[in-house]
């Protein structure tokens, strides 16, 4: 099993939750989040004043997946999230050992 | 005898949870306990099994602790009894609170702890010495009325903080039917402050309340089969099957309901327990000694303040003066005060319907009353319990006590109305008009509870209110926009790509001025604090922030408002000679239009002359035309009927002259009001308005308001030597904007007179706040 975790603009958000549906992802998790890649965050022009915004707003996406799904959700995350700017996000995917369901006690796959 | 198997066969048996089943279960409990005591080898004469708590109320839920006391003589050694009591209990899986103490050691910590003073006031024998518990319990009770007066309002700080942590019952989407306030633990306050003997209590459709809240209580015990008093969301249809309610919503509003009276309840007795134990003033100066007369100082109209309470005045007349009732409402809620239950009764009975549209004076009062903020909450609930509300706004009836399934929220639609309200009074000073910003919070939400899309229903019902509640056509529209738009903010920010051009325009066609977008800003954040803790967090509050701050940079550049040109008739009045002095009756105000030679500080020392004859200043305009200056005044008086314009004419031409003590008299005013207790207020606000004029500088300035307030204001600015050379002055409920243009020889001010006027308007408006 896996653990995908992506990094995506808040507004993108809607749009990952769809591709993961088409995929047949039933649960996720999501979370506010913020932080900076490489731009370190960007700098804009308000009422004439510059001001750097050094922590952008993200949303953060969590998938538990079997490991044959693991590389097409990525896909889908990736196409999904892409507005080809600045600040697109990363996604990532880690090994997970066990998973259980708190209501049934199943274990893994099962708990998926 | 087998204690599980009979308590087991008891709540095996058909049919729901009754006080019936509960004493029955007690009883079993009982049987149970005393035969433990005899196998324990207790010695009857000297020891006793007293049970405190739910058992010892014989209301005994499924899974309640048991919370029982082993009192003994000084002298008897019990240790190894009171472990055979304990540990069968502990085997048969109860939870237990358990006590061993004689009755010195149990009175002491009675007089020390209130939660186990408040549990012995309510202890039964079980076993053993009947009358080693009934010397207990008489001691106690005899402390407790002894000490009355100073564990009462103990208790009372400890039901507030517990309000605090546990919220109003009557308001929670997911009430503790235990520890919210109007809960179980608030019907046995009853009891202990009616056993005072301090204040009565009354127990109207209590009693039914009270066993309501154990019914559903001992219904979530089963359906979570664990001791839990918090009626969460997840189990409000398990809850609703087991007591056979027809849906989760109909045992919610049961549930309010009964929360609601056992609140009240417990209003008026704490309130009752207030006025018994406050220390009566016998002698005042200037009064006879020994004067038993209530102290009476005026409020406002028809409304004085006795004994830390707005009631009517004498010769109110509430089936004769509509306003009276939200204007008493407003002046109790700025001083910080309750409305008296008989004040609420009486304008209940007798007041007369309002007319439609309301006159202004009362949307200037509900204004008023939900500037106050938090102070607001109480005397809007009382007005509420008296169906004084739905009297004013009938479509209230819809949102009261509704419940919302949505996990965000935290309270019922209504509360939340109200707490959008109490959230954007702090929020006036960054609007231009607090009252819309007010009003709209109260009812961005009122299509809840209705067929449709909330806020499709909300717009249709605002469209048809908001004129009726005397709102123009253009801010009508406003807040419907208000009603319209309350989710596009954070639907934008939190779904839209904030640097796509398109996001931005979406939020300017809507809004199309800073103003209206300004009042969107605040709703959303008075919107979203009034939901719960989840609907709002930094990372959201940010990216509204960014699409406010963008769309406010797009809006930027487009024109604002211009003063007004003068009339016909106020070109005629300048061009007459001296100081002319004009008073006419309006529809609800009255209107002073003054007429003299321009000069600096004119327009501070008519407002003082203004406020010298108890005039409030509703709003204020001053044009100028040539050599002379025409100045039109709505104004309110405070008290009954406005001087003779003689006298208001002398006046004004004395304060022109300088020989009129404008500031001694205001401040010897100021000094006999200074008793009123401040609510919260958001700190003044002073804005320069870029590219507002084409030669003026234009300075707004938002704050709370006062009498001599702008007096004070202008005279400020006139002393920094700068000539006023219009303004616009409105007050909205209990908050002012005023516009000041502001001239030096004919153009803008430079940057060191800007500093120099801020800083002594600044300083007028924290010397008035004093």
């Amino acid at each position: 099993m896996k653990l995908v975790t992506a990094v995506v603009k808040p507004f993108k958000l809607e749009e990952v939750k769809e591709a993961l549906g088409t995929q047949g992802v039933e649960g996720l998790t999501v979370s506010e989040a913020s932080g900076h890649g490489r731009q370190h965050g960007h700098t804009e022009v308000y009422r004439g004043a510059e001001y750097t915004v050094d922590l952008v707003p993200k949303v953060r996406v969590e998938v538990l997946v079997s490991d044959d799904m693991a590389e097409a959700i990525v896909d889908s995350i990736v196409s999904a999230a892409r507005t080809d700017k600045i600040g697109d996000g990363k996604v990532w995917v880690i090994d997970v050992e066990d998973v259980v369901r708190v209501r049934t006690g199943e274990r893994g796959e099962a708990a998926l | 005898m087998d204690y599980p198997r009979a308590r087991d066969e008891l709540l095996s048996r058909p049919g729901h949870p009754t006080a019936a089943r509960r004493r029955i279960l007690s009883g079993l409990t009982d049987d149970w306990l005393a035969d433990l005591f005899q196998q324990a080898g207790a010695d009857p004469s000297d020891t006793a099994l007293v049970a405190v708590g739910g058992l010892g109320r014989g209301e005994l839920c499924v899974h309640s602790d048991l919370d029982l006391l082993l009192l003994h003589e000084p002298k008897s050694e019990v240790s190894a009894v009171a472990d055979k009591i304990w540990y069968p209990i502990w085997d048969a899986g109860m939870r237990l609170d358990h006590s061993v103490r004689t009755v010195a050691q149990a009175r002491r910590l009675a007089g020390q702890d209130l939660k186990v003073d408040l549990g012995i006031l309510d202890a039964r024998v079980i076993a053993g010495n009947g009358e080693l518990g009934a010397s207990l319990r008489g001691l106690v009770l005899q402390d407790w009325r002894a000490m009355a007066k100073t564990r009462l309002p103990e208790l009372r700080e400890s039901v507030v903080e517990r309000t605090e942590r546990s919220g109003v019952l009557s308001n929670l989407l997911e009430p503790d039917l235990k520890e919210s306030y109007g809960g179980l633990r608030d019907v046995t306050i009853l009891r202990a402050i009616a056993a005072s003997w301090i204040a009565d209590t009354s127990h109207k459709s209590l009693a039914a309340a009270h066993e309501e809240l154990l019914d559903v209580r001992d219904a979530l015990h089963i359906a979570t089969t664990r001791n839990m008093d918090r009626l969460t969301l997840q189990e409000q249809q398990p809850v609703a099957d087991i007591l056979g309610d027809q849906d989760s919503n109909v045992l919610l509003r049961r549930v309010l309901a009964a929360g609601r009276s056992v609140a009240y309840a417990n209003d008026e007795a704490w309130h009752r327990v207030a006025r018994a134990i406050a220390p009566k003033q016998r002698f005042r100066q200037g009064r006879s000694v020994y004067s038993n007369k209530p102290e009476r100082a005026p409020l406002t109209e028809g409304v004085v303040v006795q004994d830390g309470e707005a009631v009517l005045a004498v010769d109110a007349r509430p089936d004769r003066d509509p306003v009276l009732m939200l204007r008493a409402a407003a002046a109790a809620a700025q001083a910080g005060l309750r409305l008296s239950p008989h004040a609420v009764s009486r304008l209940a009975a007798e007041s007369a319907p309002m007319p439609e549209p309301w006159p202004s004076a009362a949307l200037d009062a509900l204004v008023s009353l939900l500037g106050a903020g938090r102070a607001a909450v109480p005397v809007w609930e009382a007005l509420d319990q008296a169906d004084l509300i739905t009297r004013l706004i009938p479509e209230w009836e819809v949102v009261r006590s509704a419940p919302q399934r949505n996990p965000v929220h935290r309270f019922t639609v209504d509360r939340h109305l109200v707490e959008a309200a109490v959230n954007a009074s702090e929020l006036t000073r960054e609007v231009s008009r607090p009252d819309l910003l007010l009003v709209g919070a109260l009812l961005h939400d009122i299509g809840k509870g209705q067929p449709g899309d909330h806020t499709e229903v909300g717009i249709r019902i605002v469209e048809d209110l908001a004129p009726r509640m005397g709102f123009d056509h253009a801010d009508t529209e406003i807040l419907v926009d208000m009603v319209r738009y309350h989710l596009l903010l954070p639907d934008q920010a939190t779904r839209r790509d904030l640097d796509d051009p398109a996001t931005v325009q979406t939020v300017v066609d809507a809004v199309q001025s800073v103003s209206v977008l300004e009042l969107l800003s605040c709703l959303t954040r008075a919107d979203a604090a009034a939901t719960g803790p989840a609907a709002w967090s930094k990372w959201k509050g940010g990216l509204v922030a960014d699409l406010v701050g963008r769309t406010k940079a797009a809006l930027a550049g487009l024109p604002r408002p211009a003063p007004n040109e003068l009339t016909p008739e106020h070109a005629a009045l300048a061009l007459a000679e001296g100081v002319v002095v004009t008073l006419e009756k309006g529809a609800d105000v009255w209107w002073v239009t003054v007429a003299a030679d321009d000069r600096v500080g004119l327009l501070g020392l008519i407002a003082g002359a203004l406020s010298v004859n108890r005039l409030a200043v509703r709003s204020a305009r001053t044009d100028t035309f040539g050599s002379r200056a025409v100045t039109t005044w709505s104004v309110i008086p405070a008290f009954g009927d406005p001087p003779a314009l003689d006298r208001l004419r002398e006046d004004i031409r004395f304060a022109l002259a300088g020989t009129l003590d404008i500031s001694g008299k205001l401040l010897a005013r100021a000094a006999a009001y200074r008793k009123k207790a401040p609510t919260y207020r958001p700190a003044p606000s002073i804005e320069v308005v870029a590219e507002a004029s084409a030669r003026s500088t234009v300075l707004e300035v938002r704050a709370h308001d006062r009498p001599g307030l702008l007096y004070m204001v202008a005279t400020a600015i006139s002393r920094a030597d700068v000539s006023i050379a219009a303004a616009q002055v409105a007050t909205l409920g209990s908050e002012i904007v005023d516009v000041f243009y502001l001239e030096d020889s004919g153009d803008f001010l430079h940057d060191e007179q800007i500093a120099t006027v801020r800083a002594a308007v600044l300083a007028s408006l924290s010397d008035s706040d004093g």
